[in-house]
């Protein structure tokens, strides 16, 4: 399987790996092992605006580079800039074959959840806070 | 760039082009050419490679057929000797059944089916857990209805060697016949039509460093022994496979085997070293780590190994300067069906590498290899949420 430069540069030049602790953080994770992609992606608050994303990922090269895409948007976005993210974007830009888009899917999705989770006051169990 | 990936392929060693180049040029005949010297220059060069690769082997020239490669050899064995049989007694019965193993090339799986689908009967037998065939199961297989089986020597994937000798004589006990896909063997472990007792090998070139586009079938010369041809023509080699013969691509199967044949026996041992060298770097940098395959017996040069916890294509991926091989795709992918076939779990048989080291791997290369794969799975294990 060939791949896009833009998604081998993501994968070997790996940024936004990791966790986010403290207050004003949302976790989004999303997937299951049996299906071979767990993505988990984090986002710090501060009022209206993302100010750190942070991802984990384990699955596959086009797994990492979209969840390595999506924190790379969500930092410095608007909640409503968050919310419009979409996994065709993702697919464009990175330029998935059409057997990898439902990792976009996925990514996208785990992006929804942090931020619905980092919409509340206070989400210090947002570590703890995911969908298995 | 380092290549690791000798069970795909090999580079033409320059002694082997150097042999082959004057093949294209002033020595271009045909060597179904018979009134010229073009033509018996060209038909003197085929025979003396036929006699290196024969030797390398433990065959007879006049047992090799020379094909497109051993895909071609595989497709002539198994369906020239079914259409061949077709409607006729072996050892006085009548013959419809095919013996197989699960961990076979798809090259012999293929065919098999095919005739399946026209209406053979076929046992694909399973393989232990280590990858090897138990001898006895195999046995309980075949038949008196059998008319071939079919059983690689040396795993593509796994490098795991068959007992082809016992198997040999199991086919043989029931009458009948066995053809064993050599590709991997030849010119790395000892491999003797005679010894093994085969009635069909099928070989290649480009995987002992020589061209690409070039093969051989053994087929046993024995009376009882008949295949019927895939490509009809001109009648050459002896009618079992017509079309003009590639002579430069012969000439260098010819040399590549001669070299193959004095250079085995250091160079198995040297290979196995850096095979072993990588294994153990790998263990000592890397827990998690687990070897698929029966160890021995094994192809000095292969190393297969699954990583926990990560994904195997994700490694793979990120091995940008190190070429090898993986039984991984992306999610919803199958894995490997020889992985499967030794009865791995799913995440493990897609966490995994093949090493094919070969004759241009040093161990820089190889102690390079195992520190890279080290950091790359620490990275990838690190950056799982799981």
């Amino acid at each position: 399987m060939r791949y896009s430069d833009a998604v081998l540069k993501r994968v070997r030049e790996l940024k936004r790996v990791g966790s986010l602790e403290g207050e004003h953080v949302g976790t989004g994770e999303v997937g299951t092992l049996d299906d071979g992609t767990v993505m988990r992606i984090q986002v710090r608050r501060d009022g209206d605006r993302i100010t750190e994303a942070r991802f984990k990922v384990f699955g596959c090269s086009a797994a990492i580079a979209s969840a390595s895409l999506v924190a790379e948007w969500l930092e410095g976005a608007t909640m409503d800039e968050a919310r419009a993210l979409t996994p065709e974007r993702i697919v464009q830009t990175l330029d998935l074959a059409p057997e990898r888009a439902h990792v976009a899917r996925l990514a996208v999705d785990a992006a929804r959840k942090a931020v619905a989770d980092g919409g509340r006051p206070k989400a210090e169990g947002g570590m703890n806070d995911s969908d298995h | 760039m380092i290549y690791l990936d000798h069970h795909a392929t090999t580079p033409v060693d320059a002694r082997v082009l150097e042999t082959m180049l004057p093949f294209f040029t002033e020595k271009f005949g045909n060597a179904a050419s018979r009134q010229h010297r073009w033509g018996w220059d060209a038909s003197d060069a085929v025979e003396q490679a036929r006699k290196q690769i024969a030797a390398l082997i433990g065959a007879g020239s006049k047992d090799i057929v020379f094909t497109s490669g051993a895909t071609e050899a595989n497709n002539l064995a198994i369906k020239g000797l079914a259409r061949a049989t077709e409607g006729t007694e072996r050892a006085d019965v009548r013959r419809d059944h095919i013996v197989t193993i699960a961990t076979e090339h798809q090259a012999v799986l293929d065919p098999i089916g095919r005739l399946h689908r026209q209406g053979w009967r076929v046992t694909v037998v399973p393989v232990e857990s280590d990858g090897l065939v138990d001898v006895k199961l195999l046995d309980d297989a075949i038949t008196e209805r059998t008319l071939l089986v079919s059983v690689m020597t040396a795993n593509n994937e796994i490098g795991v060697l068959q007992p082809i000798r016992a198997i040999a004589d199991a086919a043989h006990a029931k009458g009948a016949l066995l053809h064993t896909d050599a590709v991997q063997a030849i010119g790395k472990v000892p491999f003797d039509v005679g010894a093994l007792d085969v009635d069909f090998a099928s070989i290649s070139a480009h995987k002992v460093y020589g061209p690409k586009g070039v093969g051989a079938l053994y087929v046993r010369r024995r009376r009882d022994i008949k295949i019927a041809a895939e490509i009809d023509g001109g009648g050459h080699e002896r009618g079992m496979r017509s079309g003009t013969l590639n002579v430069p691509g012969i000439v260098g199967f010819g040399r590549a085997a001669d070299i193959a044949r004095e250079e085995m026996p250091a160079e198995s041992k040297r290979v196995a070293a850096l095979r072993d060298r990588l294994l153990e770097r790998l263990k000592a940098a890397t827990d998690g780590l687990s070897v698929n395959g029966a160890m021995p017996p094994r192809l000095p040069g292969n190393l297969n190994v699954s990583f926990a916890g990560i994904d195997g294509e994700a490694l793979l991926v990120s091995l940008d300067d190190i070429a090898v091989s993986s039984g991984a795709a992306c999610t919803q992918a199958e894995p490997s069906h020889v992985l499967t076939a030794l009865g791995l779990p799913k995440e493990r048989a897609l966490a995994s590498l093949r090493f094919g080291i070969g004759r241009s791997t040093t161990v820089e290369d190889v102690d390079y290899a195992a520190e890279k794969i080290s950091s790359v799975v620490a990275r990838l294990r690190q950056m799982s949420p799981v």
